[in-house]
């Protein structure tokens, strides 16, 4: 929203010394943010006066001409479409390099063969209108080689105001309200707005025809206020009207619009004229369901009976607090209009305009709950003005005013010793007193320490209710650097440590550190087309109602979709790498978490995976599981014996016999495995890659279970080391080999495989493998004889139970 | 005899400037140092004098003998040196390459302000990242009407409710956890909430749907304005440096009344103006206020005997200004060329 200072200056007297900057600052800091103060000739900048010397016809294009403008330093060629043209007038030239508000930049050009340098303007082209039938022709005033904006005399400093920091603050959205506050913050007197209604006395019941108008839907329409007024004469407005409305971006379009716009903008209220020609009564009331309306953007609108329309005994007129239609609109031959002034339901109008996908000026105020107060108040505004610009016009009708229930005013009681408690620090009594009266409130009766407040109406539809929304209303004005930062003596207590958290902290620690990953933030969206390619069944997957795309309009319920887009994404920069994402996925199932506080439904099940993914030229299956192993390892104790057990449920996108489930303490906690090649193909992945997912939530199960370890002495005896090699069938598997082996006696205290082999100098279906053993006793030193022959048993049981052939070195 | 001491010591120091390398040292110290060397030959014939010239100029061969010692021991030290040096290695050869890890900046940020949080004695909290309606919203004195609630800034999960209404969404802001901690832990309640968070909006270079927050909650006993604002200044000061100012704003948030916006001075000018600032010499940073009554009351607190300031950050704007990265979209795209960085 943009403020003109100028116009400000008519409510609130601002001395000079304080500057606009100041007024910009103090603004945000005690009330709403101004983004921008910019300077209205800025918009101005590089148009000047100039004056047409030469004019002739284009020798290759029939309606061009040539021109030549002196803008005093210089003169310049221009090549022009206008057909108003003539010798010896004073024009707006804008110069290379110009940026007209219509977005277009002035270059130097070759229009037909001619050069052209610069451009001279209409009306619509400069922003100052709608015209465009010619250029615009300046009066005397005008002197060659002015500045456009010193010929204007556009000299306002204009306040861009940040609209969404307006949310809760209808009040605002005009000149009026900003000035209550400027006064506020710089204690400046601030003129009251009844001195701008000069209405003569028995105007408003200078008729005694009166205005048919029925309101049906009595819950969306709070207040409905119109009069009729006759012998309008449409014409343009009158200079101060139009430059006031340029001022603050608004485009200018005839008397009775531009006075609509400008009492809106000056005290907040929307209002609407009709032409009264074919109206003969209005109603206000819900929207047929498919009716339909032509508005004044020229849109065909299909309308709900969700919708509030103001109506005549025939069609709709216009959409309430919307925007208007095209059957009444206000044109060149409008002699008699009706003009609205009323206060509809925020919410409503909120709705129809999210549904229709508009916002406009009125909606963009009406949906922030308007102070019903307004509406006579801006009528009036809009007579008086009226008068002013076409003192012919009558009034055609009594006030209609329908007000079933003004609301009940709002009264707090402020107890200051609570607000003292709520600052941190004491703000004088007389302070806070003042601080409300000049923003409105009404301090009714002070007691000992109670003050007893009343909410003013323009503050009370929505904003301020309860005494902390006081609390707020005093420290703004007092102003938030004048309090004194403290912190709070707080009980010491150790709080609950969230070991969720840490051990998260410590996974991605060990990743990052030990084993060279990546940490990836992938997004809690799928797309269908992703878990195709993965062969992913995503029937039970939650979706989302209102997604952004299709790529990411499933919940995920794994990481390895995002992980493989992490691989795709840098393959071609790097070749072995790899990622990890510790996070939520989410399912189709009832969860642990209430929904709410009145029932026992719960949120759909969400938990913690800790996904890792690898690529690279080689062993990436065992290099995977030594980062598992070691991060098991290390999150647990360096005892841990994680397990990769062949798996049973297999993902599709897994390759069968490098599938694995990890097993610790005897609790599958998720899968590893190597993607299928047609899998890297779907995702045109070049090197293999292997992936494991572990559910992060019942590995922290398993940590926070831990047993305490004891601490076994260091060995007093010596350990006995033999190496053991054997040829074994193919299939037989090295988990189960090594599970024997440790079982087989008490004194075999370690078994670590040190070689496996497979290839042509075997048996095809053949591998050997060598281990060392480690034989040991924690109450005597071992003899060899003894070794030697649990060693010899040894062989004799995995010759009879595996068949193995041992080798020699 | 103090002759011959003198002249021992001039031939040595004289035969010392020849010694270039290790054989011509090997020399030298068989020629004055060792047993049969010139020194010793020198003590012993000390034994032939008599009492009080043996005790006069025993202690000057002493000494001689100390100096020539400390003299062998430096030459052989450089010796040393010089000669690794003509064996030719260079030593600005890199290391052994040891791979490297990277975390995402999110992360550090997040550690960062959990660690100076648990030191103020913090509960670091975790909450659903698929909410309800109540918790999101409506526990939060977010009513059906507020334009928060629209379809057009929220992802809702077609997963209706048994009146066929959509109340499931993917969280816009990690406060529906403050609701549940008051819940679960009641007052005096002191925690931190960091998370993830969704927002129903097309990405470019300054928006993301899934973003990052962190949120603090105090409530006690007469907790008050001037608590809140020394919060966020420890936290300015943490995160921006030991100089860095707190400017506070009006701001409506509706779980929270006052509400402001916090604004520190820009640590890239220092508050004299720059690009990143806008000129303005802040940087808005942060979302705070004192606790709602409706949100405190929806949380089971008696609002009339505690009270209690919330704060929350954008961990991606934090980021996003301590290491000057420019487009929001890369803290998710797992890029590495990005993620090296850190
Ligand atoms: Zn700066």
């Amino acid at each position: 929203m943009y403020i003109s200072l100028n116009w400000l200056k008519n409510f609130v007297k601002i001395p000079a010394k304080i500057k606009p900057t100041t007024i910009a600052e103090e603004l945000s800091t005690h009330t709403v943010e101004v983004e921008n103060l910019i300077k209205q000739s800025a918009q101005f900048d590089k148009i000047v006066v100039g004056q047409v010397l030469e004019l002739e016809k284009h020798p290759n294009a029939d309606r061009l001409h040539l021109v030549v403008v002196d803008v005093k330093d210089t003169k310049l060629k221009i090549v022009c479409g206008a057909n108003n043209l003539k010798l010896g007038q004073k024009v707006p030239v804008s110069l290379i390099g110009a940026h007209l508000p219509t977005g277009l930049e002035i270059q130097e050009s070759i229009i037909r063969g001619e050069k052209s340098q610069g451009m001279i303007c209409a009306e619509d082209e400069l922003g100052l209108g709608r015209d465009h039938q010619g250029i615009l022709v300046l009066n005397d005033r005008a002197r060659v080689g002015e500045t456009f904006a010193h010929y204007l005399e556009a000299n306002d400093i204009i306040l861009e105001i940040d609209n969404k920091s307006l949310s809760n603050r209808p009040d605002l959205l005009n000149h009026y309200g900003l000035a209550r506050e400027i006064s506020a913050i710089f204690d400046l007197p601030l003129k009251t707005y009844d001195d701008f209604l000069k209405l003569d006395e028995g105007v408003l019941s200078s008729a005694s025809n009166k205005l048919a108008v029925k309101i049906e839907a009595s819950d969306l329409c709070l207040r409905y206020s119109a009069i009729k007024i006759d012998n309008i004469e449409i014409k343009e407005s009158p200079d101060w009207l139009k430059n006031s409305l340029i001022a603050v971006n608004q485009r200018p379009v005839n008397n009775i619009v531009d006075l609509t716009n400008y009492v809106m903008l000056e005290c907040g209220q929307p209002l609407h004229a009709f032409d009264a020609q074919k109206i003969k009564k209005i109603i206000v009331r819900r929207a047929h369901h498919q009716e339909t309306i032509k508005t004044l953007d020229d849109q065909e609108r299909v309308l709900t009976n969700k919708d509030l329309v103001i109506s005549s005994d025939l069609a709709p007129l216009a959409i309430a607090g919307l925007i208007g239609g095209q059957d009444s609109e206000i044109t060149n031959t409008t002699q008699t209009i009706i003009l609205e002034a009323a206060n509809f339901l925020a919410s409503n109008i909120r709705q129809t305009s999210q549904r229709l996908g508009l916002r406009t000026e009125a909606s963009v105020r009406f949906e922030k709950s308007l102070d019903p107060e307004l509406t006579l108040i801006a009528l009036k505004r809009f007579l008086t003005l009226l008068k002013k610009v076409s003192p012919q016009v009558k009034i055609a009708s009594t006030l209609f005013d329908y007000y079933p229930q003004p609301p009940q005013a709002i009264n707090i009681d402020l107890d200051l010793q609570w607000l003292q408690d709520k600052i941190g620090q004491e703000i004088p009594r007389k302070t806070v007193i003042n601080n409300l009266q000049r923003l409105g409130f009404i301090i009714n009766s002070e007691q000992e320490n109670i003050l007893k407040v009343t909410v003013p109406s323009w503050r009370a539809t929505k904003d301020v209710h309860i005494p902390e929304d006081l609390v707020e209303e005093v420290l703004r004005l007092y102003g938030y650097g004048q309090i004194k930062s403290q912190l709070p003596v707080l009980e010491l207590k150790l709080p609950e440590i969230n070991q969720k958290r840490l051990l998260e902290r410590k996974i991605k620690n060990i990743l990052v550190w030990s084993s060279a990953l990546n940490e990836a933030y992938n997004y809690s969206f799928v797309g269908e087309t992703q878990l195709k390619k993965l062969k992913i069944d995503f029937s039970q997957y939650l979706k989302l109602v209102n997604p952004l795309s299709s790529i990411h309009n499933l919940l995920r319920q794994s990481l390895v979709p995002g992980l493989i887009n992490n691989i795709k994404i840098n393959q071609f920069q790097e070749t072995n790498f790899g990622f990890f994402e510790l996070e939520s996925v989410f399912f189709r199932a009832p969860g642990n978490q209430l929904k709410n506080l009145e029932s026992t439904a719960t949120l759909p099940y969400q938990e913690k995976h800790l996904g890792i993914i690898l690529t690279g030229t080689d062993d990436l299956f065992f290099r995977l599981k030594g980062i598992v192993d070691n991060l098991l390892k290390n999150i647990m104790t360096p005892q841990t014996n994680c397990e990769f057990l062949p798996a049973t449920n297999i993902p599709n996108w897994a390759q069968k016999d490098l599938a694995v489930k990890i097993v610790v303490r005897g609790k599958e906690i998720g899968l590893l495995a190597l993607v299928l090649p047609e899998i890297n193909k779907n995702f045109n992945l070049k090197k293999p890659v292997a992936i494991a997912e572990i559910n992060f939530d019942l590995l922290a199960q398993l940590v926070f279970s831990l047993p305490g370890s004891d601490y076994r002495g260091i060995p007093k005896y010596p350990a006995v080391r033999r190496d053991i090699s054997f040829v074994v069938n193919s299939e037989i598997l090295y988990n189960d080999l090594r599970g024997e082996i440790i079982d087989f006696h008490p004194l075999l205290v370690n078994v670590e495989l040190f070689d496996v082999y497979q290839g042509d100098k075997l048996e095809l279906g053949k591998k050997s493998l060598a281990f060392h053993l480690s034989y040991q006793s924690s109450d005597r030193t071992l003899r060899a004889v003894e070794v030697d022959q649990v060693q010899k048993n040894l062989i004799q049981h995995l010759n009879q139970k595996f068949s193995i052939k041992l080798r020699d070195f | 005899m103090k002759d011959k001491l003198d002249q021992l010591r001039q031939e040595f120091l004289q035969d010392l400037q020849q010694v270039h390398n290790q054989t011509t040292l090997h020399e030298l110290e068989l020629k004055f140092l060792s047993r049969k060397g010139a020194l010793s030959k020198m003590l012993h014939s000390l034994k032939e004098l008599d009492l009080s010239a043996r005790q006069q100029f025993g202690k000057l061969a002493n000494n001689l003998k100390i100096e020539l010692q400390n003299k062998f021991t430096e030459k052989e030290a450089t010796l040393n040196i010089n000669q690794t040096h003509s064996q030719n290695i260079d030593p600005t050869l890199p290391g052994f390459n040891f791979p490297q890890g990277h975390f995402n900046p999110i992360t550090l940020m997040q550690n960062k302000l959990e660690d100076l949080f648990t030191s103020l004695g913090f509960m670091v909290l975790d909450g659903p990242e698929l909410e309800s309606e109540y918790f999101n919203f409506t526990a939060l004195n977010i009513p059906a009407s507020h334009p928060a609630r629209d379809m057009q800034d929220t992802f809702y999960i077609d997963y209706p409710n048994e009146h066929q209404e959509y109340d499931l969404l993917m969280r816009t802001q990690t406060s529906p956890m403050q609701i549940r901690a008051m819940q679960k832990y009641g007052a005096p309640l002191r925690a931190i909430i960091p998370g993830r968070c969704f927002r129903n909006e097309a990405t470019d270079s300054r928006h993301e749907h899934t973003f990052y927050q962190l949120e603090g909650i105090v409530i006690d006993k007469k907790i008050n304005f001037a608590h809140l604002k020394s919060f966020l200044e420890i936290v300015g000061q943490e995160m921006f440096g030991a100089k860095t100012k707190l400017r506070m704003r009006p701001k409506f948030f509706p779980f929270v009344e006052p509400g402001n916006n916090g604004e520190y001075t820009c640590f890239l000018c220092q508050g004299k103006g720059c690009r990143v600032c806008k000129y303005t010499g802040w940087l808005e940073i942060v979302g705070a206020g004192l606790v709602h009554p409706r949100v405190l009351e929806a949380g089971g607190i008696d609002p009339k005997i505690y009270s209690g300031l919330a704060f929350g950050f954008g961990l991606n704007r934090l980021a996003m200004l301590k290491y000057n990265i420019d487009d929001v979209r890369l803290f998710n795209s797992g890029d590495l060329r990005f993620l090296e960085q850190f």
